[in-house]
């Protein structure tokens, strides 16, 4: 029992500790949190399902083409949705503009794809075990990305011109670093991510348009108690959040899991308005 | 050197920009021509800071601004470094979380990668401070050394015009002669400079020209070698002489 | 008022409170009679179309005073129509306790929803927007999942049936103006909101926060009596709908309902009531038009919604808002009235000195203010200037409550004014402006300053909700004092046009008008020439020190030197947090360390 909750609140906290990357990912870039991280989540499940299953694509194809749709749906989210209303003097408006985007793609699933959860391929023909894929594929997705953005932002030009645009847009700019081509391309690393946990966590979710406000919400978790913008607080807080979810899910049972998993995260973030490890807030005048 | 009135390499006609609603400066004209150093001084909230934002493109501006013979309307800031003309912004800031040699590759971002790396050592070669420090984050630098840092990665670019915000702002005298003999040298190697300063003597002793800017307007342009040009400086700071 | 044939307030009044009132009502006077006859002309099937878009409406109103007014982008506030409709279905079926009488049910499951509005909407106060509409989003399927799972009470997913109201309400056309009556009530409340105080107050802490603080307004209290609020209605309108529905079960309540609501406050407009009416109509009757596309409701609900935030963010109140779209004058110049000051501020006040004793700040190793003393006398113009970074406005902060102190403090006669409890200084007469002025652009230049009295007002959230004749006083007293404000500074022609249709510099002023409706003992002002032209600054300045003949002392934090040499009676000069020097204009001018550390070297 035991190891099945661990392994279990592992997955599902690495799939929320993605989004939470989602979200983060594209903080960085924009100073602005998009309600399409976990539509992005929903989306890479879907269209998993959409290729590999429903059109018989090659497993290898059908990822490949998830994750491009990920990157797809991030760009449009920038250019849409983050980009008109960064010029404009209101702060909050990228709130409903993300929100309307996500309902629109979430709306459009629900209609074109199905109500219902649709079945996702198994990705290794392996015998079902113990240790199962559908719960050691998030944490290597969650893993992987993990590396990949260490190296990306350790080791490449593109990785330090994100850090630079994130540490300090205003003098990014005036050093004449292309901004606005590095926040498209923040966005899009961001779809792909999305995406990523979507397909990875296929298995454990299914491919089902309710997995986006379920994904929004939970992914969010992650950010508000790790910090913004705070990817390792993100995985640290992702993993906890899964294993006390799954454990509640063991101990009082569904519906009350979620109650104890809503109040618990509620609690903590008014306690701590900025994250367990943030900073509190300067106020300019 | 005496630059042909004609063509010099800066050319700014009846510039006005601002904030929004905020009008900050009107009808401004200025010129710096090719290796020449010109300061730019006045009192706090004159509009210096704005003009050269307005310049590299980081505002939106109406008027004229020519560089190089080429017309800067439309240009924001990655269009004017590619064409030459470095901004260094005040407040020596630098990428703090990332070390002293990526500041320096970010800033010749666009640049093949072996044409980085010597403008990167060739910048490096102006402050040797530093070069010593370059695997470290600049958040470990001191101010004097992020300032040295930040006039570095205007460097990189090897630009025909080098904008400089108050570079000496919060540093200490022995540091900001380092960073103007740099200056110096640079106005030998063909450079130009458009330098914004509080402090007036060590402008004055660096520049070819001056011009003074209060209220939003250009109040004083001379030669550096003109006499009398303190006491008319701060008249034309506290417009005292029309009253 | 007395006769004074050059102060413009009587036609503004006219304009409340005559003719004007009549053009702004007369929409809802047409819904009004459109609705009270709607059974003469339209079938039973339009009937309950009616009906819904009347029981959303009552939700809606409460919320728009929530999101539209207080700028709280509460997503899931659906939780409490969810609340409210099983709180009375439950209770009128008698599933836990003997059955109660559906009225009685109803107002039950209203004073729970106020409970509950404030317990989802107290994040508000501590989260940034963004988390804070999430938590609401969470809320939403945590009573969702709530209802499915508490089997005993609610029925679970099999659900309830909901009240059945007495007649005459039982029937379809009965029922129809219950609803209907209801909301006319919520409307006539809301739009009572909207023109009082507290309207204002909620539009000053959306937009413009910190000066919302400033002139006293304190947003804790006002939100929860928001939320009390929204709530009691939402939960109301939840109990109708479970009327509506016959039977609730989880699966009615779902985000998009959420949605919808929030939409149509959104393509109504922001601070606006009938926007948001004519919104939540068109909401409600666009899926009967577009029947095909009945599934695709929702999807084209957010294509509305991206559009009208890309396109049109002020909705449709900004659409049929001509009153605005008139031109204004070009060539407008700013001629203030000091001669109108002592009428405004009074005579004979002596509120004290205000001092700063051995004050330090600072941030993050670097010394803002370093023990620095300072004394502003009442009746004098007190010159603070300095360098790029001596530590001018950290000073001015410091004094207004926004920093406090690390050592040292503030004290007005003597008494220590407590840091960080911004919204008190108000009280304490002291009034500030800022270095860009902060104002709410959507909101008329008279309501704008009018922001600045709301402490003076008597009347509480719940008189001013029912029109109660101290309600109506308060709002007579604020717009006659506001009006004479804006006569001071000469901008009383501008009182009905739209604030960020004005030119920066009389913005300024207008903020001046807003402080001096504190009848400030203190005015501080944190660089006000910026942007001004050479005119404007010595209209300024002659006006600065017309308020300090009536007495006030005022505090000018300025980089323009020559208006603090020609005004000011004293002047100090900050040098990297410290006092430099502090003298006589004269005496400030000719000092050699000033004069050094200005002009460097």
């Amino acid at each position: 029992m035991l190891e099945s909750i661990v392994s279990s609140g592992v997955a599902i906290g690495c799939i929320y500790a993605l989004i939470g990357v989602t979200y983060n990912v594209m903080f960085s870039a924009s100073r602005v949190f998009s309600f399409t991280a976990g539509t992005l989540g929903m989306i890479g499940g879907v269209l998993g399902s959409l290729f590999i299953l429903r059109t018989g694509m090659p497993i290898a194809l059908g990822f490949v083409l998830a994750l491009a749709g990920g990157a797809l749906l991030g760009v449009v989210t920038e250019i849409v949705a983050v980009r008109p209303v960064l010029k404009s003097l209101d702060q909050h408006l990228y709130v409903l503009s993300t929100l309307a985007l996500a309902l629109i793609v979430q709306q459009y699933t629900a209609i074109e794809w199905s109500t219902e959860p649709q079945p996702f391929p198994r990705i290794f023909d392996i015998v079902r075990g113990g240790f199962d894929q559908q719960y050691w594929l998030p944490m290597l997705a969650c893993a992987a990305v993990i590396v990949g953005l260490e190296l990306l932002y350790r080791h490449t030009l593109v990785g330090h011109a994100f850090l630079a645009i994130a540490e300090d847009n205003y003098a990014a700019r005036a050093l004449g670093l292309p901004e606005r081509g590095l926040r498209m391309a923040s966005f899009a690393l961001a779809g792909v991510i999305g995406a990523l946990a979507g397909f990875a966590g296929g298995q454990l979710l299914l491919a089902f348009f309710a997995n986006a406000p379920l994904l929004t919400f939970y992914g969010f978790v992650p950010v508000a108690l790790g910090g913004m913008g705070n990817n390792r607080g993100a995985v640290v807080a992702g993993l906890i959040l899964g294993l006390f979810q799954q454990s509640a899910n063991f101990l009082v049972g569904g519906i009350f899991a979620s109650v104890a998993v809503f109040a618990a995260f509620i609690v903590v973030l008014l306690a701590f308005p900025e994250g367990l490890a943030g900073a509190p807030v300067q106020r300019r005048v | 050197m005496p630059i042909s009135a004609a063509d010099p390499l800066l050319r700014i006609a009846g510039l006005s920009t601002g904030y929004g609603k905020i009008g900050v400066l009107r009808g401004i004209d200025l010129t710096v021509g090719a290796s020449e150093v010109v300061a730019l001084l006045g009192p706090n909230g004159a509009g210096k800071t704005t003009l050269l934002r307005a310049v590299s493109g980081l505002l939106p501006w109406s008027g004229g601004v020519h560089f190089d013979g080429r017309d800067l309307s439309g240009s924001g800031p990655r269009e004017t470094a590619k064409a030459g003309l470095a901004h260094v912004i005040e407040g020596h800031r630098v990428f703090t979380q990332q070390s002293v040699l990526d500041n320096l590759r970010l800033a010749a971002y666009d640049l093949r990668r072996g044409e980085r790396a010597a403008r990167v050592e060739e910048a490096f070669g102006f402050f040797p401070e530093i070069a010593a420090k370059r695997h470290e984050r600049a958040v470990a630098l001191s101010g004097g050394q992020q300032q040295m840092l930040a006039v570095a990665q205007g460097l990189v670019r090897r630009p025909r015009l080098l904008m400089l915000d108050e570079p000496s702002a919060g540093l200490s005298p022995v540091l900001v002669d380092r960073v103007f003999v740099v200056v110096r040298r640079l106005r030998e190697t063909g450079t130009a400079v458009l330098l914004v300063e509080q402090l007036i003597e060590k402008a004055l002793a660096l520049a070819d020209r001056v011009y003074a800017l209060a209220r939003g307007a250009i109040v004083l342009e001379a030669r550096t070698d003109e006499v009398d040009l303190p006491r008319r400086l701060e008249h034309a700071y506290f417009a005292i002489a029309d009253r | 008022m007395t006769q004074t044939p050059t102060v413009q307030s009587r036609p503004a009044r006219a304009a409340v409170f005559g003719a004007g009132a009549f053009a702004h009502a007369w929409p809802f006077l047409a819904l009004l009679v459109i609705g009270l006859t709607l059974p003469l002309f339209a079938g039973g099937y339009w009937g309950v179309i009616a009906t819904r878009a009347c029981v959303y409406w009552v939700l809606v109103a409460g919320l728009n005073l929530m999101v539209g007014f207080a700028g709280q982008l509460a997503i899931g506030w659906v939780a409490l129509l969810t609340l409210g409709a099983y709180t009375t279905s439950v209770l009128a079926a008698g599933n836990v306790m003997p059955a109660l009488h559906p009225y009685l049910a109803l107002a039950i499951a209203g004073a729970i929803g106020a409970v509950f509005g404030v317990i989802v909407g107290l994040p508000a106060l501590r989260l940034r927007t963004f988390y804070f509409a999430i938590t609401t989003l969470g809320f939403a399927t945590i009573v969702t999942q709530i209802a499915l799972a508490w089997q005993s009470v609610t029925g679970g997913g099999v659900g309830v049936p909901g009240p059945i109201f007495p007649a005459p309400f039982d029937s379809q056309w009965g029922f129809y103006y219950f609803c209907f009556g209801l909301a006319a009530i919520c409307t006539w409340m809301t739009m009572n909101i909207a023109a009082s105080r507290f309207g204002r107050a909620l539009t000053a802490i959306r937009d413009a926060e910190v000066a919302a603080e400033a002139s006293g307004i304190a947003k804790p209290a006002l939100l929860v009596t928001v939320f009390l609020f929204s709530g009691a209605v939402a939960a109301i309108s939840g109990g109708l709908f479970a009327s509506l529905q016959s039977y609730i079960t989880p699966d009615a309540f779902t985000i998009d309902l959420s949605v919808l609501f929030f939409i149509a406050i959104l393509i109504g407009g922001r601070g606006s009531i009938l926007g948001p009416v004519l919104g939540t109509i068109l909401l409600t009757v666009l899926p009967e038009f577009a029947a095909p596309l009945v599934a695709w409701s929702t999807f084209l609900y957010a294509v509305l919604l991206l559009v009208i935030v890309l396109a049109m963010p002020g909705g449709i109140a900004e659409l049929i808002d001509f009153k605005n779209r008139r031109p204004l004058q070009s060539n407008r110049a700013i001629v203030p009235r000091p001669d109108l000051l002592p009428r405004l501020l009074g005579t004979n006040r002596d509120p004290g000195t205000l001092t700063l004793e051995q004050v330090a700040l600072s941030f993050g190793g670097v010394h803002a203010v370093d023990g620095l003393d300072l004394t502003i006398r009442p009746g004098e113009v007190h010159g603070l200037i300095g360098p790029n970074g001596s530590g001018k406005t950290t000073t001015l902060n410091v004094i207004s409550g926004y920093y406090a102190p690390q050592s040292g403090t503030a004290k007005l006669d003597g008494v220590v004014l407590p840091a960080l409890v911004r919204h008190t200084r108000a009280r304490h007469r002291i009034a500030r402006t800022f270095q860009t002025p902060r104002l709410v652009g959507e909101a008329s230049v008279l309501d704008n300053v009018m922001i600045g009295g709301t402490i003076d007002g008597r009347g509480t959230f719940a008189e001013s909700l029912l029109s109660l004749p101290r309600h109506r006083r308060d709002e007579a007293m604020l717009h006659e004092t506001a009006m004479l404000a804006l006569a001071t500074v000469g901008l009383e022609s501008l009182a009905a046009v739209r604030a960020d249709r004005l030119q920066h510099s009389e913005l300024r002023f207008v903020e001046i008008a807003r402080g001096l409706m504190l009848r400030p003992a203190f005015l501080l002002l944190d660089e006000p020439a910026a942007g001004l032209s050479a005119e404007e600054i010595t209209r300024l300045g002659a006006f600065l020190v017309a308020i300090a003949k009536t007495g006030t002392g005022v505090l000018l934090v300025e980089h323009h030197a020559d208006l603090i040499f020609d005004i000011c009676h004293h002047v100090t000069v900050l040098n990297l947090g410290k006092m430099l020097a502090a003298g006589t204009p004269a005496e400030i001018r000719s000092h050699p360390e000033v004069v050094n550390a200005y002009l460097g070297g």
